[in-house]
Formats: C-alpha cells, sequence, structure tokens
C-alpha cells in the first residue's frame, strides 16, 4: 500500500495549514510517527529522555491514532513488545532513549532475536555533530546491538526516515522475525524532511530474499521419508505459529497419524486432547518424547532449531533417525543436526506442498508406544504432583486447578525457573498461540512485562502469568504501568522463597550447597496495594480453589500469591550433557 | 588446518564491517586477513577474508550465518585450488653506503619484484604474489637488513566461469565507466 501525502494527512492529526503551492514540510519527529501509523502501529512501549524528546513531542499530538504506554524500565519496554508481538503476531514497538534507555533494552532485544519475535526498537541518539564525543548519555548503541538484532541502522537526516522505517518493519517482521534498532540522531528528529512527506511499505529488498516457498524437490525428498516411514515423529517447534501454520500442521498429523511432540516454545499449537500430541520435548520435557526420540526412524522437525535443551548430547541424539528439517532460516539447516532432507521455507507453505504428497497412513501401534511411558510418568510424577499427600501446596496443582478453571483457554505465560516448567508440563493447553515464556535466552524478569504486552494484544482473552518470587522482583516496577493502565493481567506468584531452578541444581549437582539461592521476600501484597492493585496470599490448600476464583473474578489486575513447597524438583529432567533417552524421573 | 577464503559481497554501508566480523569472532574464528574494497558495482562492497580451519563443515555453517547479514547479497567459500589469488607486500631494505649491494636482476627476473622508492640509504620493493612466494622473498632479502615489512590481506578471484552477475540477486546494477 503506498500513501501519499494526502492519505497520510487524513489519518494524522491536522498540522500547520497546508498552503496550496508549498507542500507542508514535517519534521522527522513526524515523519517518524506517521510512518508508524502507515505500518499500522497502534501501540508503543516507552521511556522518554533528552534525546527522544523531540519525538515524545509528536506523539502528544496522535494520541487519538498511537496509544503510547509508559513502562517503569526500558527492559519492561522491550518484553511487553515481545508479548505482545507474540500473541498478535504483529510487530512490537519501543520507544526510547539514548545511551541508559538503549542499553536497558538490550537484554530485551537479546531474547527477541533468540526467540525469533519480531520488533523494531526506535532509539534516540545524540546529535549528529555530537556523535564520537563521548556526549551526554551517547553509547554506541549500534556497535552494541549488532549481535543481538536482525537489523540494525543509524538515521542522521530527517529524508532517511520513512524508508528506513519502513525496511525496519519488513525486515522484523518478515522470514524469520526478529529484532530491529533504529537509531535516530536529535538533528534528525527535529529537521524538516526537504520534500513532503510519503511512505511506502516496504516489500523486497535486495539482499535480503527470505525464502518462503520451499523447493519442489526438497518437498518431495521428504514426502517419500515419510511415506515409507514405520516410525515417523514430528517435533513441531515456534516457527510453526510464526508461520500461522497450526491447521496446516494439524492437518499433516492427522492424514499421515504420525505422533506429535512440542518444544517449549511450539507448546499450544496443538491441543493437549489431540490423539496425536504425545507431549513435550527436551530437558523438562515428558518421558516418552525423549525415550522415543532415540527410537523414532524419521523425525520430521517442523519450525524448531534443536536447541540443546531439546537435543541434551547431539551424539547420542535420535542417531537411528532419518531427519527432516523444514525451517525458514537456512542457517539453521545442519547447524546442530544434520538433515537427511532439508526444507527450506515457511512452515505453512511448506505443509501446504506436502499434504498431497503424503499418503493417508495408521500409527496406531506407534502411537500407543507414548502411552506405556505416560502410564510411568503419571504414576512416578504428575499424579504425586497433582494429589500430593505433604502439607504444602505444589506448584503444578495451582497451575492445573487455574488450566481446569480457564478451560485451557486462557493466553498463559511463565517466567524463568521451576514454575516455567511446570507452567509447560501442567497448563492443559487448547488452543494455539496460548503460550508465551523466555525460551532461548531464559530471561528473568520476562513475564510480568510480557503480560501487559500480551493483554493489549489480546484484549479479549484472560492473560495469566506465573511468575517465580525471584523473576518477580527483577521487573516488579512493572506493576505500576499495568496499575496506570488498568490492564486486567492476572498475575500468580509461585512463592517458594528460592531461587528454586538453581537450588535444583545445586541440590542434584552441587553436593545441596545451596550457595545464596535463598531469598528474603518482601510483602509482595502490600506492594501490589502500594501500586493499586489488589491482590491475597493463599497459604494452604483448603483456600487454593477459592483464591483461583477470585482472581480470575476480578476485572482489574489482580496479585494472588501462593506459598509453595520450598524445597521441589522438576523432573523428569535430561541432566546437561546426558542423552535424551537417558531422561531420570527422580 | 586448511586456509579457506571467503568472499562476501555486501551493501556499501557503514558498519557491516563490524556486523560481518561479529559473526567470526563470535564463533572464536581468527581471522587469518581481510581486503575490502568496492566491486565494479556501485555500492557493493567485496570482503576477502581468509581464515584456517580443520572443519570443511564448520565453515560452510560460517558461510550461512554470515549470509543471514541483511546487507550481505552473497557468500562464497573457495579452497586455495578454486581461486587466482595474491597479496602484495613491501620490504624497505637497508642500503647504507658500504653495504652488501642488492641483486637488482635477481630481484626482478627471479623473484619478479621490483624497486618502487630509491633513498639514499635504503630502498622500498613491492613483491606481489602468494603468501609463498612472499615470504620465499623474504628469506632471500633477510640477509639484508629488513627495516619494514609489510603484507596486504588476498585478494582473489574464482576461477569459475561464471561471473558475479550470475549469483547476485537481479538488479540493475550500476557499472563504473
Ligand atoms: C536475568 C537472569 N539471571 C539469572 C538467571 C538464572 N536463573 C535461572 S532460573 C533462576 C531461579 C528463578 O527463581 P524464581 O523466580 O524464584 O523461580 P523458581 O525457579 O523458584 O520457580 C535463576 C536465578 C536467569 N535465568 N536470568
Amino acid at each position: 500500500m503506498e500513501f501519499n501525502e494526502n492519505q497520510t494527512a487524513a489519518i494524522a492529526a491536522p498540522k500547520p495549514a497546508v498552503s496550496v503551492e508549498k507542500p507542508e514540510l514535517i519534521n522527522g519527529s513526524h515523519a517518524l510517527i506517521r510512518s508508524l501509523i502507515a505500518e499500522g502501529i497502534e501501540t508503543i512501549f516507552g521511556y522518554p529522555g533528552g534525546a527522544i524528546m523531540p519525538v515524545y513531542d509528536a506523539i502528544y499530538d496522535y494520541q487519538t491514532e498511537i496509544e503510547h504506554i509508559l513502562v517503569r524500565h526500558e527492559q519492561g519496554a522491550a518484553h511487553a513488545a515481545e508479548g505482545y508481538a507474540r500473541v498478535s503476531g504483529k510487530t512490537g514497538v519501543c520507544l526510547v532513549t539514548s545511551g541508559p534507555g538503549a542499553t536497558n533494552l538490550v537484554t530485551g532485544i537479546a531474547d527477541a532475536i533468540i526467540d525469533s519475535t519480531p520488533m523494531v526498537c526506535i532509539v534516540g541518539q545524540v546529535a549528529s555533530h555530537l556523535l564520537g564525543t563521548d556526549a551526554f548519555q551517547e553509547t554506541d548503541v549500534i556497535g552494541i546491538t549488532v549481535p543481538i538484532t536482525k537489523w540494525n541502522y543509524q538515521v542522521t537526516r530527517a529524508d532517511e526516515i520513512p524508508e528506513i522505517i519502513a525496511k525496519a518493519f519488513y525486515i522484523a517482521g518478515s522470514g524469520r522475525p526478529g529484532p530491529v534498532l533504529i537509531d535516530i540522531t536529535k538533528n534528525a528528529q527535529q529537521e524538516l524532511m526537504s520534500k513532503a512527506f510519503s511512505y511506502k511499505k516496504c516489500e523486497t529488498l535486495i539482499s535480503y530474499r527470505p525464502r518462503i516457498a520451499p523447493k519442489q524437490d526438497q518437498v518431495e525428498a521428504a514426502a517419500k521419508l515419510i511415506n515409507e516411514a514405520k516410525r515417523p515423529f514430528v517435533f513441531f517447534g515456534h516457527g510453526v505459529q510464526i508461520a500461522g501454520a497450526e491447521k496446516e500442521l494439524l492437518q499433516f498429523i492427522e492424514k499421515t497419524d504420525v505422533p506429535a511432540a512440542s518444544t517449549l516454545l511450539g507448546l499450544s499449537c496443538v491441543s493437549v486432547d489431540h490423539p496425536n500430541y504425545v507431549g513435550w520435548l527436551g530437558m523438562h520435557g515428558n518421558y516418552g518424547t525423549n525415550v522415543l526420540t532415540n527410537q523414532c526412524d524419521v523425525v520430521i522437525a517442523i519450525g524448531m532449531r534443536f536447541d540443546d535443551r531439546v537435543t541434551g548430547d547431539v551424539s547420542r541424539y535420535a542417531k537411528q533417525a532419518k531427519i527432516i528439517h523444514i525451517e525458514i532460516d537456512p542457517a539453521e539447516i545442519d547447524k546442530i543436526i544434520k538433515a537427511d532432507a532439508p526444507v527450506v521455507g515457511d512452515a505453512k507453505r511448506a505443509l501446504e506442498m506436502l499434504l498431497p504428497l503424503v499418503k493417508e497412513n495408521n500409527h496406531e501401534a506407534w502411537r500407543a508406544e507414548f502411552k506405556k511411558y505416560d502410564v510411568i510418568e503419571d504414576e512416578k510424577i504428575t499424579q504425586p504432583e497433582l494429589a500430593p499427600t505433604t502439607e504444602k501446596i505444589k506448584m503444578a496443582e495451582v497451575i492445573r486447578q487455574l488450566s481446569d478453571k480457564t478451560k485451557g483457554e486462557a493466553v498463559v505465560l511463565a517466567d524463568v525457573g521451576q514454575h516455567q516448567m511446570m507452567t509447560a508440563r501442567y497448563y492443559q493447553f487448547k488452543k494455539p498461540g496460548s503460550f508465551i515464556t523466555s525460551g532461548g535466552l531464559g530471561t528473568m524478569g520476562y513475564a510480568l512485562p510480557a503480560a501487559f504486552g500480551a493483554k493489549v494484544g489480546a484484549p479479549d482473552r484472560e492473560v495469566v502469568a506465573f511468575i517465580g518470587d525471584g523473576c518477580f522482583q527483577m521487573t516488579i516496577q512493572e506493576l505500576g504501568t499495568i496499575a496506570q493502565k488498568g490492564l486486567p493481567v492476572k498475575i500468580i506468584i509461585l512463592n517458594n522463597n528460592f531461587l528454586g531452578m538453581v537450588r535444583q541444581w545445586q541440590q542434584l549437582f552441587h553436593q545441596k550447597r545451596y550457595s545464596f539461592v535463598e531469598l528474603q521476600n518482601p510483602d509482595f501484597i502490600t506492594i501490589a496495594k502500594g501500586f493499586g492493585i489488589d491482590g491475597h496470599t493463599c497459604a494452604s490448600r483448603d483456600n487454593l480453589n477459592e483464591s483461583l476464583d477470585k482472581l480470575l473474578a476480578s476485572d482489574k489486575p489482580y496479585l494472588l500469591e501462593v506459598l509453595v513447597e520450598k524445597e521441589e524438583n522438576v523432573f523428569p529432567m535430561v541432566p546437561t550433557g546426558a542423552c535424551v533417552a537417558d531422561i531420570r524421573l527422580a | 588446518m586448511t586456509t579457506y577464503t571467503i568472499c562476501v559481497f555486501t551493501e556499501n554501508t557503514i558498519g557491516i564491517l563490524n556486523k560481518i566480523t561479529t559473526v567470526l569472532t563470535r564463533r572464536r574464528i581468527n581471522i587469518e586477513s581481510l581486503t575490502v574494497s568496492e566491486t565494479e558495482r556501485k555500492g557493493i562492497s567485496r570482503f576477502t577474508i581468509v581464515i584456517h580451519h580443520e572443519s570443511r563443515e564448520a565453515v560452510e555453517k560460517l558461510v550461512r550465518q554470515i549470509r543471514k547479514v541483511v546487507e550481505v547479497l552473497a557468500v562464497f567459500g573457495y579452497l586455495n585450488d578454486d581461486i587466482a589469488y595474491n597479496e602484495i607486500a613491501l620490504f624497505k631494505i637497508s642500503t647504507p653506503i658500504g653495504a652488501k649491494p642488492i641483486d637488482i636482476e635477481t630481484i626482478n627476473k627471479v623473484y619478479k619484484a621490483w624497486v618502487v622508492y630509491w633513498h639514499l640509504t635504503y630502498v622500498i620493493i613491492q613483491k606481489t604474489g602468494t603468501e609463498e612466494e612472499i615470504f620465499e622473498f623474504f628469506d632471500y632479502i633477510k640477509p639484508h637488513e629488513i627495516l619494514e615489512f609489510v603484507r596486504s590481506g588476498r585478494v582473489a578471484v574464482s576461477k569459475s566461469p561464471q561471473t558475479l552477475v550470475d549469483y547476485l540477486p537481479e538488479a540493475e546494477w550500476e557499472y563504473y565507466q
């Protein structure tokens, strides 16, 4: 779509009168905001400061078109943009000042690149003539973010802005999505453009050409392997959700009758009820999925990247199987696991092309093998977790009760640690696009800001975040953002007074030397109340049901703290460097 | 260890060097030499990067990772046999009065090297060739005092008859006249 000056003027708030002869010349800041509007952006997560003040001045005029959400720390802006992007499929936008504003974004940018989350970060910079002089709040943010952005660029002239912003959104949102950072010097924000503003969306770039449709011969080779397989096994990942390929994935597994397992970020793409769904892969994944990884004859990996948390020791990983790898990023092919049949392209297109080529099949006996392991896992782990005989509440029962109450249909976030793994294990995902967590970077402090970002992206869905007591204190200040916007996110702190996951490792691998993992926690409810957010603590199993009802009944943001067992461990577990088939049950 | 020459074609933009070298340094791959200049097409730079590596597979992965950089148009990894390549070296040799005279004829005819600057007490000799040829000459000239020695990075073109245009995305390339 092309926007000429008249169209954008109609979208934008009235500006100084346009004379007939002379085109209206706007400054770089207005050009930036109009570019964002032309791009369809409705929400920005940001934090102002000296080097971005001209843009903030401009935003003031466009509040009916663009909602700006003032976070409490720039890391919060980044994670909120991620949460927004993950749930809506749109690109998240952050706006921050130079120097410390930009460096505070760094963790969020690193998080977004490894989890392929589309995000555009707009950062103020000192004026061009000050660049390289160690001016006040000058930081080489371009240099800092080279390894963690999909693309970055420094704008020094107002005239560049529309084209660069168009490029930024195209790069961030296409192919394998990722974060893009645009650094804009203050003079570029202030100066007038030399010509009338116009905006043209970017649809192609000469040097960047993601392959959407895979090559036919690659798809045919994959289909042949699938049709000949006796014990085929689908591994699906985040790429399925990014491509919006959930429907095609279902059609594929139903037609071929292949068992399918999920990576951490693939969770919710297939409903846990589906007869072909066999569970979760990797370090804290399910027993059967891990063991049978080493017994299948063909792996059909779709939109996943064989992360080390999935594979364990690669030299003992699925060695017996032929590997089909469907992946949009060619650099992922053979990176960790050599593919016998690589299919480079978008998961949706690949599955669409594959579907007519694969035969209808029946793998009932093979699928039944997973059941045997499920029975063992259920007896040894799941039942004791869900129906404990111990006095203290267990994380699993909280999560499962919430799952039941929300019918498995909420947007669920998890921060990082034991509670994250428990959420992945015990929430019964029924609806695609329902699980948001920091997978690749494992960023503590992710969930609270990502949760309100997700609520903005999916206002009609129930949004619930499970957060550890350690994680919560990393971005606790975002309660302020939630309160100010009145965003009805539901927060559940699973408080074990420990950095639980680290404590688990210390228990298992460091002879129980609990080195600096015990927390003296504040009164979370008082803190929430101080921010104007209601909440209460649940300390006994008898109150859990009622506590969760109260949380869900609220039409405002609500914080529920649940005091859980202090020294609980997440099992099953594939210890680092172990083989997936040697997964431990205790 | 095998020597690989990696040719990277990029848009000629600020910061691209950093974007490319980051891909290597992150993977702890040392750059033996690096040469960059604009190609015959305006706005397109060519990087010639020489690395040593044990694993061809790792180099192939590296090539794919470099290709991911948005400004990169094409990347090729070559073995020495696949390319015509050269370096240029300058030697500043001490020639004070009374020193052993330098043998210009051998320098020219045997080593295909040229004196490019004469001074009263030293000369500057230019030698182009492969790394081996340059070091052969280095050994020859060493008995004369070497005041300074500098070697450029490698430049290389593939021996294949295909030209760059065959690989680059279609575009209206603007050429230098
Ligand atoms: C920013 C950051 N620092 C440190 C870690 C290492 N780490 C991973 S899990 C974890 C403990 C999390 O504790 P808590 O939030 O209480 O959750 P629990 O494991 O007890 O459920 C730590 C410290 C991390 N992932 N991120």
